[in-house]
């Protein structure tokens, strides 16, 4: 809801998405922040915003299948891998730029979630969750029992680090521009693709397909779309990965990894880009108190026994995806489009 | 050939636990319409009772077995009341997002109460396994084989003579329309959950019986997923088949393809099949068709 005296006058301006003054304004000081943070905070922190733009482009390619399109996609992070894999072959086999092994590993990835898409041609609803659970499965298994040369089996790859015109990327700040580049193009086509007709078409498939299937849309189609531009966000993220940690292996994607990111657009709210972003935020911030505390509480409690961190995390995030479907299934953004609202209707209730 | 012949009925055997376990997802969706991701959980939720009330407590079998069976059901119970209660009559959607958060709490869970050790589990079939002429066939799954085909049809029965497995019949078609009917669905989920928990038990001292328990046995639970599609989601007795079937081929892949090609393509067998099943048949062989209005 727009404040009081804004109204648009085109559709032009009804489309836009920034739109009041004070919006520009805080986009702008936000993307400076975002500029100027190597400058600003340490290399912890720099280190932790690097998984959080890596994850955002993950978690909103998450959000554009599953929030808008409502597929429910539980293979998210074998997307991730197969991107991360295929950038990290073509860069230690082929020494290709990274201008070109991120990009083709979004196409790999996307064709890979295409084809576990197209099963919607046939199923729907939680069936087709478990063809992602699937994809999961036959990810790992294609992975670890190729031969070894191929996919590096369970040794994993060494990835060589980026480079553009003679400079290594190795520097944590370094990275930092690379992923902040990459994430702003990736979510800014994501707003894009979700007021496009194809972003439509996924609204409408998800609230009832149909429905959305007699007013002519292409159901089958629009879905393996959504699995196609989902996979290919986690596809980028992917290989964002493998130029981050510089080594890929099976470990980094499993079923438990695809549930955090559910975890992500779940607490920001389904059906939000900006909502996926609050979650990605939300889940790391956690993550990273987990990670922080684990061991100390790992080492005053003796009856807690062995990997506290990823029990803990399990705990927590399992524990937050469930009250977040019983008490807010909307979503942080939810709460924060009410506040919104009601301070600019203030003093009045409606 | 015996060995081929064995090879078949010790897969036919595998495939019965399988079908055990899934029919803790077809109990659960056939009473409640809602598809439990965290079934693999429950099996070693019910694996840990049993390890806890013989080896930790110290109790004879003959008592510790229906202890853990009433152990798991109240588990069973509780996770329906904190969790599932409050989604009657939300979407699907929201209530599979649940049991995906119970996938991951539950294993937290254990993971933090038990730790990753390797654990010895009691021994509740005999070791000695079955000789038939040159055939030898595991004592565990053979009993647990017969368990299974009881279990299959009495709930079978269950589900589709008696008045109150029709009830929660139609809390699956749906929860509005069962509701105004006088149907209880609180009580039809918590019976489903109670019973889902139950049969993961039976399913876990079948599996585990004379093995080591580590929190990675809930791979099970993933296992069963193919076998229970294959059925088909709503259907009991079709386990049986389904299960049979799946073993078998899973059982040939493992001994006669993966030495030619020197990987484990028996171990990922079983969603190959399930991929195909829901791309030529998504019902499964016994599964209901639905059909849908707008």
């Amino acid at each position: 809801m727009d404040p009081s005296g804004v109204f648009p006058t085109s559709y032009r301006s009804d489309r836009r998405l920034i739109r009041t003054r004070w919006q520009a304004l805080v986009l702008a000081l936000f993307m400076v922040l975002l500029l100027a943070a190597p400058y600003m905070v340490s290399g912890r922190i720099i280190a932790i915003l690097n998984m959080m733009q890596i994850s955002a482009v993950i978690a909103v390619g998450l959000q554009i299948c599953t929030g808008y399109a409502g597929q429910i996609n539980l293979g998210q992070a074998a997307f991730m891998g197969v991107g991360a894999y295929t950038a990290s072959i073509l860069a230690s086999k082929t020494g290709l730029t990274f201008l070109l092994t991120i990009p083709l590993a979004g196409l790999s990835a996307a064709l890979f979630g295409f084809l576990f898409g197209l099963t919607a041609a046939r199923i729907k609803g939680f069936y087709l969750a478990l063809t992602t659970i699937a994809a999961q499965f036959l990810f790992h298994f294609a992975v670890l029992n190729l031969p070894s040369t191929w996919m590096g089996g369970s040794n994993g790859i060494t990835v060589p680090p980026a480079e553009l015109f003679g400079l290594r990327l190795v520097s944590e700040t370094a990275q930092f521009y690379m992923n902040l580049v990459v994430a702003t193009i990736m979510i800014a086509g994501a707003f894009g693709i979700v007021r496009s007709r194809f972003g439509r078409a996924f609204v409408a498939v998800r609230d009832d397909d149909v429905a959305a299937g007699i007013m002519g849309i292409n159901v089958a189609a629009t879905k393996a779309n959504a699995f196609l531009i989902g996979a290919f966000y986690a596809g980028v993220g992917g290989a964002l990965w493998a130029y981050l940690i510089r080594f890929v292996g099976v470990d980094q994607f499993t079923l438990f990894h695809s549930i955090f990111f559910v975890a992500m657009i779940i607490v920001g709210g389904m059906g939000s880009i900006v909502g996926a972003l609050i979650g990605v935020f939300t889940i790391r911030i956690i993550q990273e108190i987990i990670a922080t505390v684990g061991p100390n509480i790992a080492d005053s409690v003796s009856f807690l026994g062995g990997d506290i961190v990823f029990a803990g995390m399990n705990v927590v995030l399992g524990g937050v995806i469930a009250l977040f479907m019983i008490l807010e299934p909307k979503g942080l953004m939810h709460r924060w489009n009410i506040l919104k609202s009601s301070y600019r209707i203030w003093p009045f209730p409606y | 050939m015996v060995y081929f012949i064995n090879d078949i009925i010790t897969g036919a055997l595998i495939g019965l636990l399988y079908s055990l376990v899934a029919m803790g997802f077809v109990v659960i969706y056939r009473a409640s319409k809602v598809f439990n991701f965290a079934q693999g959980e429950l099996v070693i939720i019910g694996g840990f009772i049993v390890w806890f009330t013989t080896m930790q407590a110290g109790l004879s079998l003959w008592l510790s077995i229906p202890l853990s069976l009433v152990l798991a059901g109240l588990v069973g119970y509780a996770i329906e009341r904190l969790f599932l209660t409050k989604l009657i009559g939300e979407s699907v959607f929201s209530m599979v997002m649940v049991t995906v958060g119970l996938l991951i709490l539950l294993r937290g869970l254990v993971l933090l109460l038990f730790g990753p050790a390797v654990r010895p589990f009691p021994i509740i079939f005999p070791l000695r396994p079955l000789f038939l002429g040159d055939m030898l066939i595991p004592m565990n799954l053979l009993l647990g084989g017969i368990i299974t085909i009881v279990a299959a049809v009495g709930l079978s029965w269950f589900f589709n003579r008696t008045r109150s497995g029709l009830r929660m019949t139609a809390v699956a078609e749906d929860h509005v329309v069962a509701s105004s009917m006088g149907i209880s669905v609180k009580a039809s989920i918590a019976f489903a959950w109670v019973l889902g928990a139950i049969l993961s038990t039976i399913g876990a001292m079948i599996f585990l019986s004379g093995k080591s328990l580590t929190f990675l046995a809930s791979d099970i639970g993933f296992a069963a997923l193919p076998v229970a599609l294959f059925a088909g989601l709503e259907s009991i007795g079709g386990l049986i088949l389904a299960g049979v079937i799946i073993g078998i081929i899973q059982s040939l892949t493992t001994n006669y393809l993966d030495p030619l090609i020197g990987g484990s393509l028996g171990s990922v067998v079983p969603y190959i099949i399930m991929l195909a099943i829901l791309l030529i048949r998504p019902t499964g062989l016994f599964g209901w068709r639905t059909i849908e209005r707008v």
